[in-house]
Order: C-alpha cells, then structure tokens, then sequence
C-alpha cells in the first residue's frame, strides 16, 4: 500500500466517523454529547516536535484536526477555550505493538479428523487473516489507562499463535467508536509455538513460517499465470495465502515479537533468507544485537518497562559471602546494562518506538525518566514517543507532531515532560479532550500511589474471576468463582480437563487471604492419580498475578482478572 | 584479549569471512608435548605450530615466528580437539516431536551459544559437538555440528559453516511410543517405522519429479502447467536421496538396524551412521560393509528394554569387524570426560590407544564428514587441539587447555568461576539443580511439553 | 525341537532321572567355595601399607593368612606374580538389585508409595540374579549399599555383598534407615515454583519431618514404659533411629539444606551419615565441625549452579576431605555401579589423591557402616572379598583378573563378556556360506 493510498484510507474512515455522527446524532437524551469540537489552547508552552525547543503559542483544533499553532490566531466562536497559561503542549504520544483493548478470539473447534502432526491452520495459531481491528475494544480501561499516560494513537496486535493476524492502527479517541487509522496493518509474527500440535516448538515456528512464507510465493506466481495464460488451472488460495500475499509482495512488513537477543537475531535470520520487510517489536534484551539492528535496517519496537528492580533491593550488603556477592555483582551488571540499553540505540541512530505489550500503563513516567537517566537524550525519547513510532507505522503524514494539519493528537503537562513531578492534565486525542487530576504530591513514595489507587485498602475477591496459566503443555484457563460464607472463603475453579477435552470442575480449599495475597488449593484428577494444586497470588485492583505448583512438578505462572465482582458484601 | 586478536587479524587482513566475520582464528606454538597425532603416530617431545587457525607445522624444536604466543608443554600430552558425534548440548529445542517426519526442521534455527554446557564440554578438551535432534521421530530435523567457540554471542559463529548436512533418523521404542502410542498414528511397530520411512522416500521420489517436469514445461512456450506445493520436508528427504546429507540413526536393535540397512540399499543411499547402536555388534560385519559406521555408547545399558540385552564390548566388536566406530555422549555430563569414555574400550575389549582414541576423533570426523579439516594433528588441519596433563586415556587424566581454530577457550590455570554468559537482570536466587544428571539426557526433550501437562509429569525417560 | 524336547523332560525327568540326556553344550561355572592361595602378588592393604611379593591364604570365607612365606599343601594356587590385590571396593549408595531395567516400572522396586515408610526393607527386594549385580562384580565392586528412594523415610536401606542365591546370603550386616531431607532446591528443569514458594515448601516439609519425628519419639517413650501399642510399623522402624539400633541415612545436597540438616541433627544424638552432599564444598567447615560422616557421589556429574566452576562434582570430595570430613564414594546407580573404580579415580585427580580415594571406596565406607572388623582391607581375620587386578583397578586399561566375595571365586564372566564371545566372531559372518 502507497502512502498516498494509506492517507485517502485513513481520511475515509475518519470523514465516516464524523458524518455518521452528525447524521445520527439528533439529540442526546443522556446529556453527555459534548457540545462542540473546537477548541482552542491558549497561550501554552507549545513543542512542536523532538527537536523544538518550546514557544508560547495557542493551539486551535477543529474536528479531530490542528487546524492552527501560532501566537496570532483568529479563534472562532464555538471554540472552547482552555487556558494553557501554565501548561505545556506535546504531540501525543505513539505506540507500537500493544495489546490494549484486544480480546482473545474464541477457540476455534477441533474437526474430527484432527491429527497433531497436520493441523488446520486455525488451531496451530496460524491466522494471518484475522485482524485485530476485530478484536478491538475502544471501551476497554486499559485504552484508558494509555491515554492518561499520553498515548493517543497505537498499534494493536491481535492475540494468538505464531502468525496471530493483521495488526490495526488506531487513535485513543472517543470510547464510542473504534477510531482506526489503519485496520489492516503489519502482519503480526512471534515464536510462540502451538505446544500440542505442529509446530509444537521455536524449531517447527520457524520452519512452518518458510512454508507458508514459499506457498505464497508460489501462489502467486501462479496468479499470475492464470491471468495472464488460458488453459492454467484455477489457484487455490487458502485464507493464510490470501493475508500474506501482500508480505511476500512487500507491501506489509512483519511486526516480529522477539523479546531476547537470540529471538532477534532468528528474526533477522529468517528476514534475510526470505526477504520480507521487517520491525521487530517487544525487545528486552538487545545490548549485543545492537549492531545487527543497524546493519539490517530493521526498525524496532522496544519494551517500555525495564526490568524489576525488586532482585537489586534484595541484595544484601551484610552477612553474605564473597561468591554470594560475585552472584549480586552479575546480576547489577546486568541490570545496569538494561537501562542503558535505550540510550545505546539513540547512540546507534537506530530508528526506534516503544511497545506497550505486557507493559504497565502506570510505569511509563518512571520508565522514561530511568533510560533518560542513563543516557537516553529528552529528544530522543520524545521522537521514540511521536515521529518514531509515526515513521515506522507509516502515519508521519498525519501524526507525530503538534503542527497545523495534523490529527488533534496532544498532551498538556503540568511541566516539560521528563521532570519527576510532572504530571499530564489534559490528553486530547481525535479531537477529544480528555481530563485528568492532578494530584499534589506529599510523598514520592510507590506505597502513596499503591494507597491512592485503593484508598479503602480492603481488597474484595467475591467475585467470578478468569484466569489463565502457562504450563509447558501451553496455556490453559478456566473461571475461579470466589465466595465468602459466614467470613469463610470458598468456592469452585473451572481447569482444562488433562483427561479429555472441555473444563472440569472442583472446589475450592483452604482459601485465605493474607494482605494482598489470595491462596487456595484443588485438586485434579490425572491418569487414575490425583494432583493437589495450589494457587496464590497477589491482588492489586481487579486482577491477580501468581502461580499455580503442583507438587513434585514446578510452578506456573497464573494470571486472573476479576470480571464479575460480587459487590454485595 | 579477544577482541585484541580479532583486530590485528583484521589489521593485516587475514582470512576474515565477510558473512562470519567474528568467528576467530588464533596463532600459537606448541612446545616439547608428546603429540598423539592419531593418524601419524605420537611424536615424543614435539612442537606443534598454529598460524591463523590452521596446523602449519608439526615437528621438533621449531621457533615460533614473530608475534606468535609459545606454550610450553613439557610433560603433557597435546591430542586433537575431541569431537562428539552425539549431543545436545547448545540448543533451545530438541524435539519437534509432533510428527513422525519433520526433515524440515533445522537445528541450526535453534542454536544457543549461551548454553554453559558448551564451556563444560570444552573444560573436558571437546571442540566439536554434533548437536542433534532428538529421538522422538523416525525422521527428525537436521543437525548443527558446532565448534565451541566459548563466548561467541551470534549463534552463526559456533555453527561450523563448512560441515556437511545430516539428519536425524530413529528407530525403535522412542518414536512408536510418541506417535504410536502416544498419538494413535503410525508408526506403533516397528514394522509401522520401516514403512515411514519407506513411505516418505517413495513421496519425495514424486515430490522431485513433480518439480523436474514443473521446471521443464516452465521453459516450454504456452506452458500451462503451475508450481507444486513446496516442501521443505520432502525436499529435505530427496536430498538425503541425492548423497547431499548424512543420516545419523538413532538405534537400538540388530533387527531394527539391519532394516535401515535393507532400505538404504533400497534408495541406494551411502551416507548412514548408526546412532548408540547398542546391538550393533550382533550385525558388526553389515554395519562395517555397508555403512559409516557407529557411534556408540561406551558402557550405558538397561536404562530401557532394548537396551537390555546390551553389551560394554560393543565398541570392542564392532572396531574388530572392521566397522568405522566412535564413542558419543548424549550427555551435558558425559561430554565432560569422553576421553574416559573411550579408554573404557581398554578396559572392555582391550583396544589400543590408537584405536581408542580415533574413536573420539578422527572417527567421529568420518562420519561428520569432516575428516579432511579436523580430527588428527596433521599439517593443514584446523587446529583445534586439548593439552592434557596425564595420558588421555588415564582415568586420572586432567584436561588443560583447549584451542578452537587456534584461539585458545579454556586453560584450567585461568578459569574463571563464573562462566555465565548471560544473567538475567531480575535474578533473585540462581536455581540450583539437585537432578542435574538427569536433565544432561536430552534424547526426548520436548517430547513431554508437547504432551499433555500432567501426562508429561509422569513422562521422564532418558534416551 | 528343543520346545518338545524340554516338555517332555518335564514331565519324563521324575520318573527316568537316567533318561535326562539332552545335549547340553558348554559347561556354566558357578562361583566357587573353596581354600584359594594367591602367591606372590603386591598387596594393598590400604590399611597396613603395600606388601610386595606377598601371599595371601583364604579360607572359611576369611583371610587366614598374609605374607612372604605363606604355603598350603590343600589350597588352591593362584599365580599372581605381577599382579595385585586389592581389598574388594565398596560403593557407598546405589540402587542395584532393586531394578532391572528401569524405564519399565514391572521391574522398578525401590520406591514405595507413602511419605513415611521406613519399614520398606530393600533387602526383600534384592534380586540375586539381577543381570547388572554379575555386572557389576568383575569390576571389582564387591560390596554396595543398596538404598531404597522416594519420600521422606523412603525405607531402609542394606549392605549386600554381590554373591548369593538369597538376599540373606548376600546381606553383608549393616542396615540404615534413610531419609531424604527436605529441600530447599530446585527439582528440575520442570520445576518453576517461585523462590519463595520453594522456601515456604521447604519449610512446611521441615515441619512435617519435625512432626514425624516427634511422633516417633512418643512412640518409643511408651513403648519404653510398657505401653501396648496400636501395630505402627512404620513408627517401629524410625524408633529404631532414636534407640541408636539403626543409622539414619541422610540424602541431603543443597548447600542450605546441609546446614539445616546439621542442625536438625543436633541434639537428637542418633547415629548419621549424609548421602550425596552434592555441594558440600560450600559448606565443607561446618561439615567436619558436625564431624558426620558423608557418603558422596556421583563423582561424574554436573555442577548444581550455572556459576559453579566446571569441576565442581570431580572436586568436591577432595574438598570435604580436605577440611576434615570423612569421605565414602558412591555412584547412585544401578546398572553402572561398575563405573565406581572410575568416579574414585576422577575424585583422586581433581585434588582427594589417590591413596585418599582407594580409602574412601574400601576402608572409609567400611568405618562409616561400623564393619571395619570384616570389611575395607586386606587384613588377617577379615572377610575375604578382595580383587585381584593386573595394575591399579581405578585405571581403564587394568584388566581385574579374579574376584572373591566371601571367599568365593566369582566367574569372570557376565552377559556382557557372553555376548563378546558370541559375536566379536560372529558366525556366519557377512556372507551365509
């Protein structure tokens, strides 16, 4: 797709946005329609883009777009004005590759001739056709919790297998629409195996990716041929042939998942044997591929979170031996070498965005500020937040800097951006304006932000919860309903039955909730033997973050979210 | 250090791969060792010279030309790098274990340099290991044969680019018990294995004329008819047809041996060594005329059924029927002492020392096929060489040095402890693992994620 | 024809014993009792120095006689000019005679089900005719402990010489009950329990162990005062621990769970010893200040840590040795117990020596089983199980020329050695004719 062709697509869909609005929008019996789409920022302390050092100017935006930035602006009348006397303006933020408000499509039914070692695409993770644009909830909190940290435009990635779907690029706008700039974007590619079936490892991943990858090749050659030739026979395009054809055509890059150094270079490998255009997204570990990024050309999207630096803060000064503090020393090393990471890209001039997959929405002030820390330029990080990420989704032409004819995508801070007490007040994005309070900071403890979340600080687990888990046999999941009878917790887990297909069922034991820390057993029933299995994990909102161990076989990792509450106690 | 090396070799240009360009290759003289060349005899009190990662002479007091780092070696034993024709060692995956052929996978696509058992495979003087695929298909992926190049972060720099293709085949319980038994398809028997693989020779015999008469009636004017399927898996088997790969067999038993030697003379294919071949001395004389050999076990049995009726004077036999032979690991533990594990041919059939130690060196380099760079102390070689104090063969033997292309890895003077290439910036408590020797078996890795959770509990085997 | 042959032998044999004439060929030896003189050898006592152009006089299943002079007019002559004799070698911890082919659970006998079950006794399930113990023997291990595994007190454990028709024929007089000691490691590649899950795990086993214990103490007292006792085998058999009648046998391999181990110990002043201590090294000090005397191995086996130096396992019974600890050897195996010679001879290379190594696979484990009156030397008085070696039996390339085990002469021979006569001359060969 052209760029030319990219843009008339995106103004399509945003031009229908607006009429299908107005056409519909006779009157609004719940009173929240807002009562105009004009408005003007006045007097704000206004950075155009990365490497604009700051004026005062006044904003004016009208239907989603900058129609003006400047000091002499004549406003019209039905602009709402918002002071920005004391504020400071910035294009909004750009992700790439998230996962925010992105359902997990249905299981899809295995046939009854199923065989592991040839499975129907669909169920080995193969659903290059699927796209995320379908899966998108504009709604969803966690497109909320993104916005309040800045972002107005993302990627989003569909959830599934090696090859889970076509990715969507769309505006943090309003709730009420989905807002897409772009719904059928990269191809979304990841290692991840189907665990069960072919390909059940990184090894069979890779080899499966060349075979789609050469049959639509072929496929297409063959197109060419009927079209061209009489007397050729019909080609049969499978829906995986039809979504990668314009990969193989170059004309879709493959946004790869590849999160450690040996990951990206597997990538490369596969794109300089095959030749597809290539960004390579989620990347934590990457100090010695640094090099190999650059030489390859490949755009990358990296982590926006850094590692925990819970294992740093458990490091004993006193009562440790020498060897204990060689151990401590490697894994500083290592740490250290992480947040430096950022800044050696910047240092590279390798072209780089942020990922927001698996990160925390509520960290991204504290993470920026920590690679700017070390090393990572002010000026980079915003083009790493803006012009970036815009370049490398192909959008620069309508986002990535606060400038006359660009989306209305920008955020107002309280202070320039990097500064640890600054906060963002407004985030208008598609030409809404979003508003956030501002909260005067006593302490700069975690443990205040932790309280103001839940100022209560009673925790409540009545409720249905779902949950998954990441065994070695793959992910597997079920509901935990949580009861409370006469100041006893109980209650049922649904699991994957390990005897056939389907869920089974048993009860909760020995239920207790300790701090944030909610722990139960149960047992299943596995080849004539039964398996005690025990759940702990810790609460913060609505969702749990834990493990699952059985004895005698390890511990997996479990995740829940509260989705039906029992708010009745 | 290293770094220093691989600059001055840039510096004056010498043989730097432009696609590998960080692979290193060292220049050193060794002096007054005694050098068991393995295929020239032992040189009492000789020197060895390395320039550029090549043996450019062997004799006795030779000077060590300008710039060039001496080793003095008096009262040890300087041997060939050894060389394992069975591992695991430095890979991710083991088995694809989701089909009874998978000749697509590649191993190579799952090579990880970082592995700590590649260093502990050098410490026991071993500088190549074929890493292979595991047991769990009758015809498995492709194997990587690996140069322990300790410390390369870029897994391309520890594949030896210039080693033949092989494969992995195997017979017998492993793989009738994953699908057969496992999965419900064939094969069950081992009757259902030979058909496998006959079958899969037979459609990659279609599969390349279906391409030959494709790319012919391209070239025709008005050609009509359009691309087959690819497949790289029966590719893959055509060209194990076409003498371009190895088949490396994972076997256990004489009837099930002698099969895959009926069938190769079937498909009219050479290139066949057998894997473990515990019952390869009951048909010694066919192995020795109508393949590459074995590479065997030195003493391991009873661990399953088909090994029970095993013997430690395999090795012993099958050397005596005339059958190339070498001993192997498939082990992150027996990879440590292989030198050990071939004096115990000594011990069980009373081998020479020759004989015994060809068996983890130029042996193993024949059915790599590889001998013509590595395996021996011969002008020409790439030097990959250990320095021993005590006799190889000594079970109080204790390795020294080992060199890779004449860069030298490991020096037990210099050891360092912590060898990790990689830490994990979140480590809170390094794990320790109490069943360490277990785990160094890797035959059927993967084969229980790919299970079920809990049946793959209940799922360890060894080989 | 050999099927009819034998059907009708079964049923004719009782009647016509003189009609029993199937051709047999070859001839099957049997170990052999007997009064054996072993002349002119070099001995290794390992407890009274190396005797050279010495003799050696079995009989009764004893040494009876050791030096220059020593001659019999009714003994057997064995010529062992140029050869040497050894104590037979002792492996400290294995699974042999339990299992015969362990991927096939039929045949799997050391591991009961239950937490608790110290009253499973491992001798009742020694199989005499198990393939690897005629393995085994020519090797020159004459002697193993054989040791059941699995919970907590797994069962008890027993000292079997390797010759015998009947376990108690082979039952060489010491028993131990084992325990395998919570852990505070990781189980495995499988494991993924978060570290502080394992601590937590840990600690609740250590619990329970202190419960059971407890228990077991409770049981004895009132045994002790004369109480009539609801039938608890399994509390029967662990008060034999506190009585101080029976070891207990410790499995014990992390570095922390040592030190708990040490000091769970402490002050219950009953008769220990610590198996597999397979990092020791870390916490060699403590070890020898406890003065509990360890049982380890394998030698050949894997660092626990990623970080450990490579040689950790060659290296660590030199280092337990070193600081003071009393070191016996074992492999943990069951088919290859063979290899013990072989682990002993990389321990002594990696910094325990070689004098240190010959003791902690004779003498050591002999004193640390309270059997050094019978066993781990070549001593007058002393049973006689000793080897007979062309050179030092820790070296591949010697050959053991004979084997006694209670004064029996094993046959050097085994399936290993039948299937080399077999077939290392196979006939036919390549071609039928």
């Amino acid at each position: 797709m052209n760029k030319q062709f990219l843009k008339a697509g995106m103004l399509g869909l945003l031009v229908a946005g607006w009429l299908s609005q107005s056409v519909w929008a006779q009157s609004d019996p719940t009173g929240k329609r807002r009562v105009t789409s004009t408005y003007a920022i006045t007097n704000a302390t206004v950075f155009k883009s990365p490497s604009d050092p700051g004026s005062k100017a006044t904003i004016l935006i009208k239907d989603g777009i900058i129609v003006g930035v400047g000091t002499s602006l004549t406003l019209p009348k039905e602009a709402k004005l918002i002071a920005g006397d004391s504020l400071f303006a910035y294009p909004g933020f750009i992700a790439g590759a998230g996962t925010m408000g992105i359902s997990k499509p249905k299981d899809a039914e295995r046939p009854k001739d199923f065989v592991s070692s040839n499975p129907p695409d669909e169920i080995a993770g193969i659903t290059p056709w699927r796209a995320a644009a379908d899966f998108y909830t504009a709604s969803s909190s966690q497109v909320e919790d993104w916005r309040k940290a800045g972002f107005t435009i993302s990627q989003v990635i569909p959830d599934g297998g090696m090859l889970p779907g076509k990715t969507a690029i769309l505006v943090l706008g309003d709730s009420k629409t989905n807002n897409f700039l772009n719904n059928n974007a990269a191809v979304a590619a990841n290692f991840r195996s189907s665990r069960s079936m072919y390909p059940a490892t990184l090894a069979g991943v890779m080899a499966k990716f060349r075979d789609v990858y050469q049959n639509t090749a072929l496929v297409l050659d063959h197109e060419r041929m009927f079209a061209t030739t009489t007397g050729v026979k019909r080609p049969q395009v499978s829906p995986t042939q039809e979504a990668m054809k314009a990969v193989v055509q170059k004309q879709q890059a493959v946004l790869f998942t590849a999160g450690s150094e040996l990951e990206i270079r597997r990538a490369i490998a596969l794109q300089k044997e095959l030749g597809f255009k290539l960004i390579l997204t989620g990347l934590e570990n990457y100090e010695s591929v640094i090099d190999l990024i650059k030489s390859s050309g490949t755009p990358v999207l990296i982590k926006l979170q850094l590692p925990d630096e819970k294992s740093i803060k458990a490091q004993k000064s006193e009562g440790v031996t020498e060897a204990t503090k060689a151990q401590y020393a490697r894994v500083k090393e290592a740490y250290d070498a992480a947040l430096k990471q950022a800044a050696l890209l910047e240092k590279a001039g390798i072209l780089f965005g942020f990922s927001t997959a698996d990160a925390k929405a509520s960290e991204v002030h504290q993470t920026l500020k920590t690679m700017i820390d070390n090393g990572l330029s002010e000026k980079a990080a915003l083009a790493a937040l803006t012009t970036n990420p815009a370049t490398i989704l192909g959008i620069s032409k309508v986002a990535g800097t606060l400038e006359k004819g660009m989306l209305a995508n920008l955020i107002l801070s309280t202070d320039t951006l990097f500064k640890e007490e600054t906060q963002i007040k407004h985030v208008i994005a598609d030409g809404y304006v979003f508003d956030y309070e501002i909260k005067k900071k006593s302490q700069k403890t975690d443990t205040s932000a932790v309280k103001s979340e839940n100022p209560s600080n009673a925790i409540s687990v009545e409720g249905v919860w779902e949950y998954t888990s990441e065994t070695p046999a793959g992910s597997s999941g079920g509901e935990i309903t949580i009861k409370r009878d006469n100041g006893v917790l109980g209650g049922t887990i649904t699991y994957d039955d390990p005897s056939g297909s389907g869920k089974a069922s048993a009860p909760i034991k020995n239920a207790s909730l300790t701090g944030k820390t909610l722990s139960f057993e149960f047992e299943v029933s596995a080849g004539g033997m039964s398996l005690s299995v025990l759940i702990s994990g810790e609460i913060n909102g609505k969702s749990m973050d834990g493990a699952l161990s059985v004895p005698q076989m390890g511990s997996f990792p479990v995740k829940a979210t509260l989705t039906s509450p029992n708010l009745a106690n | 250090m290293k770094k220093n090396i691989f600059l001055l070799a840039a510096l004056i240009g010498l043989g730097m791969g432009t696609t590998h360009a960080q692979v290193q290759k060292g220049s050193v003289l060794i002096k007054n060792a005694t050098v068991l060349t393995i295929t020239k005899g032992n040189l009492e009190s000789s020197d060895v010279l390395v320039q550029n990662g090549i043996i450019t002479q062997v004799g006795k007091n030779l000077t060590a030309p300008t710039g060039i780092s001496t080793i003095d070696a008096t009262g040890k034993y300087l041997m060939p790098g050894i060389i394992d024709a069975h591992s695991h060692v430095g890979l991710d995956v083991v088995n694809e274990a989701s089909a009874p052929i998978t000749a697509e996978i590649r191993m190579k696509d799952v090579v990880n340099p970082y592995e700590i058992g590649i260093y502990r495979a050098l410490a026991g003087g071993v500088t190549i290991s074929h890493a292979m695929h595991g047991s769990a298909n009758v015809i498995g992926g492709q194997n990587a044969t690996l140069k322990h190049r300790w410390g390369s972060k870029d897994p391309a720099d520890i594949i030896m680019q210039d080693a033949p293709r092989t494969i992995k085949f195997a017979l017998g319980e492993n793989p009738t018990r994953v699908h057969g038994r496992g999965n419900g398809i064939q094969p069950r028997s081992r009757m259902g294995v030979e058909a496998v693989i006959r079958n899969g020779f037979n459609e990659a015999l279609q599969y390349k004329k279906a391409w030959e008469n494709y790319t012919l009636a391209k070239t025709q004017k008005g050609n009509t008819s359009t691309p087959p399927t690819y497949n790289e898996r029966l590719q893959t088997l055509v060209d194990i047809l076409d003498g371009k790969i190895i088949i490396h067999c994972h076997s256990y038993r004489a009837d099930e041996i002698y099969m895959l030697i009926n069938v190769v003379k079937d498909f009219n294919i050479k290139k066949l060594v057998f894997q473990h071949t515990n019952e390869g001395f009951k048909v010694a004389p066919e192995i020795a005329e109508y393949t590459m050999g074995a590479s065997v076990f030195a003493d391991w049995w009873a661990y399953k059924m088909e090994v029970y009726y095993s013997t430690a004077y395999n090795a012993a036999i099958l050397q005596k029927n005339g059958a190339l032979t070498s001993i192997n690991s498939d082990s992150a533990e027996l990879i440590r002492h292989l030198y050990h594990e071939a004096a115990k041919t000594q011990r069980y059939g009373g081998l020479t020392d020759e004989e015994a130690l060809a068996m983890i060196t130029i042996n193993p380099a024949k059915q790599l096929g590889i001998e013509d760079k590595v395996g021996s102390i011969e002008v020409g070689k790439q030097a990959d060489l250990a320095i021993f104090e005590g006799h190889p063969l000594s079970a109080y033997a204790v390795p020294q040095m080992t060199f890779v292309d004449g860069i030298k890895y490991f020096d037990r003077n210099s050891d360092q402890l912590d060898q990790r290439q990689w830490v994990a910036a979140t480590e809170m408590v390094e794990p320790i693992h109490l069943r360490a020797n277990e785990e160094a078996h890797r035959c059927m890795q993967d084969v229980d994620a790919y299970f079920e959770a809990f049946q793959g509990a209940f799922f360890s085997e060894k080989h | 024809m050999n099927r009819i042959l034998t059907s009708f032998c079964a049923t004719l044999l009782a009647l016509l014993p003189l009609m029993a004439v199937a051709q047999i060929d070859g001839e099957f030896v049997k170990p052999r009792n007997g009064k054996f003189l072993l002349k002119n050898a070099t001995v290794v006592t390992v407890t009274k120095g190396t005797l050279n152009n010495t003799s050696v006089l079995l009989e009764n299943g004893k040494i009876s006689q050791i030096g220059t002079g020593v001659t019999s007019s009714d003994a057997e002559e064995i010529d062992c000019t140029g050869l040497f004799i050894y104590p037979g070698i002792i492996d400290g911890g294995t699974r042999l005679g339990l299992v015969e082919v362990s991927s096939v659970p039929e045949t799997v006998d050391y591991a009961e089900i239950g937490n608790v079950s110290p009253n499973m006794q491992a001798l009742t399930t020694v199989n005499p005719n198990a393939e690897a113990i005629g393995v085994t023997r020519v090797s020159g291990v004459t002697t193993v402990l054989t040791v059941p595994s699995g919970g907590l007190f797994p069962g008890t454990a027993a000292l079997i010489n390797l010759n015998g028709y009947t376990p108690d024929q082979m039952y060489g007089g010491f028993k131990a009950v084992a325990m395998s000691f919570p852990s505070s490691g990781r189980r495995g590649r499988f494991d993924r329990r978060s570290d502080e899950n394992i601590k937590k795990d840990g600690e609740k086993a250590m619990k329970e162990a202190s419960e059971i214990w407890e228990n077991a103490k409770s049981y004895l007292e009132l045994k002790n005062s004369g109480a009539e006792l609801t039938y608890y085998p399994e509390m029967e058999q662990l008060s034999k621990v506190i009585s101080g009648e029976l070891p207990l046998l410790i499995e014990v391999n992390a570095a922390s769970d040592i030190l708990n181990a040490i000091k769970w110990v402490e002050e219950k002043n009953i008769k220990v010893i610590f198996t597999g201590v397979a990092e020791g090294w870390r916490v060699a000090d403590q070890l020898a200040k406890s003065k509990i005397p360890v049982v380890t191995g394998p030698v050949q086996a894997l660092p626990t840590r990623a970080s450990d130096r490579y040689d950790t396992p060659y290296a660590n019974a030199g280092m337990l040795a070193k600081a003071g600890v009393k070191v016996a050897l074992r492999t943990d195996e069951e088919e290859n117990v063979r290899n013990l010679p072989f682990h002993a001879a990389f321990a002594a290379a990696y910094g325990l020596g070689k004098e240190e190594a010959l003791k902690a696979v004779t003498i050591n484990p002999a004193e640390i089983f309270g059997i050094a009156d019978q066993y781990g030397s070549v001593e007058v008085g002393k049973r006689a199980n000793l080897i007979v070696s062309t050179g030092d039996p820790f070296e591949t390339r010697s050959q053991i020329q004979h084997v006694f085990i209670d004064g029996y002469r094993i046959p050097m021979s085994n399936r290993h050695i039948r299937l080399y006569q077999e077939f290392l001359e196979r006939s036919p060969g390549l071609n039928a004719n």
